[in-house]
């Protein structure tokens, strides 16, 4: 069943790790669908299928999409070298905001209770956020020392190979 | 770099060398977060043959720190894992035989039980729940379907993921020299962010951070008596009951003879002290210095044969926590308390005036508040 002579499995899939893995994985899987099944007046089954669908599909279609949007202006933007701690600090950006989220918003918020979220998440998040960037703005500025220092000492272009000891000869393999 | 990643034109980090250490690295944090929420779900729904110890005192405030931090550094890794493979979801045909696609539809329950723990704990966190269903069920649930997806990927991917995380970057200087760079960068990235997310939330667990947590849950030292507090006496609705100076406890079930008593016998009787943490399922714990009189005395003065097992009522009118059970391990232990002061004074409502339940190594919402029955068995319910 494979098409136009390529492996029925693409080549990180091991045939034989994955019978394994599915006679190891599918009774657990069956476990769990079981016991949300009996458990149903807690479980609600329908729902808690939607949410896990909905959370894979959601991720897919818009905030896989919205990343790549934000991460396609923001290169544009950034001088290439910088590009790798700027896309870290975007990265953790993300992260922060989606989980600081909830909290900031205090949906789950209960006035009889003071001692459940006590502190200030916006300013909070703010304050995080500020020790990315500043982060960021420490890695950007080794690596332009870095590269000053690099330039400043490099010798002409034949002795490069000391900068990349791998040394030439060998096909260009790029992985994945 | 595969096709799909390549007709999609982006970066190189679409590659399996990243999949393979995001992959390591996500595998250990739900690896983690699995055993330490199965052992939470063990003390609170333990199966015949398991009995849940009442020690070490703080060995839950432990296992429940690890859970809520080891999910809660998944949530970047898993982001960046699901990245780095985003182009495959794409891949033409979407199976390239039977057994390809039993091994693609098997990442359905994978990706989305994963992303929905993650998502679910936090919202947890933040005490937000847009849904129906009860909570710790729903996760305990998809936790065993994730679980079981993990081991079929994982069992397809091991062989890949050793060979990948081994090899040498080789080939020409500049492509791959740049790319390997590239993926320190962005990997080095990812887990500091994950580092970094672990210590925004974990004050509530470690006191250590609880200046630098900005996005815990709770802070030290913040609630009545300086202790927080996970549900209030007015949500529980417990306020006029518990202020009710007729207030009365019973010890009844499988005693000898049947106690009823008010506030002023129970602080007639022996006093002990015992240092406990409140551990919450949340994540965060407290300690504080706990007087009252031992779940044993008062079971002894009722007559309870040695061994006895009992289960603690709550003033609450209604909610799945208003019972806790005492093991006979928990009920013998001379620090399970029913306790009446916290660190030197009458316990505030909101920690359970009149009376709460409070002994080492329990989750919180076993440490049952606003105790009016203890009823005493000498076998396990089955």
């Amino acid at each position: 069943m494979s098409d136009g002579g390529r492996p029925a499995l693409p080549e990180t899939t091991s045939r034989r790790g994955l019978l394994v893995g599915l006679a190891l994985g599918l009774p657990v899987i069956g476990y769990g669908v079981r016991g949300a099944l009996v458990d149903a007046g807690a479980t609600h089954p329908p729902e808690l299928a939607r949410w896990i669908v909905g959370t894979a599909v959601v991720h897919d279609l818009v905030l896989v999409p919205a990343a790549l949007g934000i991460a396609g202006a923001a290169r544009r933007l950034t001088p290439p070298r910088a590009w790798p701690p700027v896309r870290v600090g975007l990265i953790a950006s993300g992260v922060l905001g989606l989980v600081a989220w909830p909290f900031v918003r205090g949906y789950g918020d209960d006035p009889t209770n003071p001692s459940l979220f006590p502190r200030d998440y916006a300013g909070g998040l703010g304050a995080a956020l500020v020790v990315v960037w500043l982060a960021v703005a420490l890695w950007l500025s080794g690596r332009q020392a870095r590269q000053f220092h690099l330039r400043r000492h490099a010798r002409p272009p034949e002795t490069r190979a000391v900068a990349h000891p791998d040394g030439p000869g060998e096909e260009p393999s790029r992985e994945g | 770099m595969t096709a799909p990643a390549r007709a999609l034109g982006r970066s190189d980090l679409h590659e399996v060398r990243s999949a393979a250490w995001l992959g390591l690295a996500l595998g250990l944090a739900f690896g983690t977060c699995f055993l330490t929420g199965l052992w939470s779900h063990l003390a609170q729904h333990p199966p015949s043959w398991f009995t849940y110890p009442a020690r070490p005192a703080g060995l839950y405030r432990i296992t429940q720190g690890v859970h809520v931090a080891s999910g809660t550094a998944a949530i970047p890794l898993l982001l960046a894992k699901l990245w780095v493979v985003h182009p495959h979801l794409f891949a033409w045909p979407p199976a390239r035989s039977l057994l390809h696609g039993v091994e693609r539809l098997a990442l359905v329950p994978l990706v989305g039980g994963g992303l929905f723990l993650v998502v679910s704990g936090t919202l947890n966190l933040a005490h937000w729940y847009p849904w129906s269903f009860f909570f710790p069920r729903a996760h305990f649930w998809a936790a065993w379907l994730t679980i079981g997806a993990l081991v079929v990927h994982v069992g397809a991917k091991a062989a890949a993921t050793r060979d990948a995380v081994r090899r040498t970057p080789r080939g020409a200087p500049g492509v791959v020299r740049t790319t390997a760079g590239d993926r320190r960068a962005f990997l080095g990235g990812v887990a500091a962010t994950s580092l970094g997310l672990v210590v925004a939330t974990a004050g509530g667990t470690l006191p250590a951070l609880d200046r630098v947590s900005v996005l815990a849950q709770r802070r030290r030292g913040v609630g009545p008596q300086g202790v927080p507090v996970n549900k209030s006496a007015a949500s529980a609705r417990v306020v006029d009951a518990a202020r009710d100076p007729g207030y009365r406890l019973t010890v009844e079930g499988a005693v000898g003879r049947r106690l009823t008593l008010g506030l002023d016998d129970l602080r007639a009787l022996p006093p002990r002290e015992a240092e406990l943490p409140i551990a919450c399922v949340e994540g965060w714990s407290a300690s504080a210095r706990w007087r009252g009189v031992p779940v044993r005395d008062l079971l002894a003065l009722a007559g309870a044969a040695p061994g006895a097992e009992a289960t603690v009522e709550s003033l609450q009118p209604s909610g799945l926590y208003r019972a806790a059970d005492l093991n006979a391990d928990h009920a013998a232990d001379p620090d399970t308390l029913l306790a009446l002061e916290l660190d030197g004074e009458p316990l505030d409502i909101d920690h359970g005036f009149p009376v709460r339940l409070i002994g080492p190594n329990r989750p919180g919402v076993m440490q049952t508040k606003w105790v009016s029955r203890v009823v005493v068995r000498e076998e396990r319910p089955a």
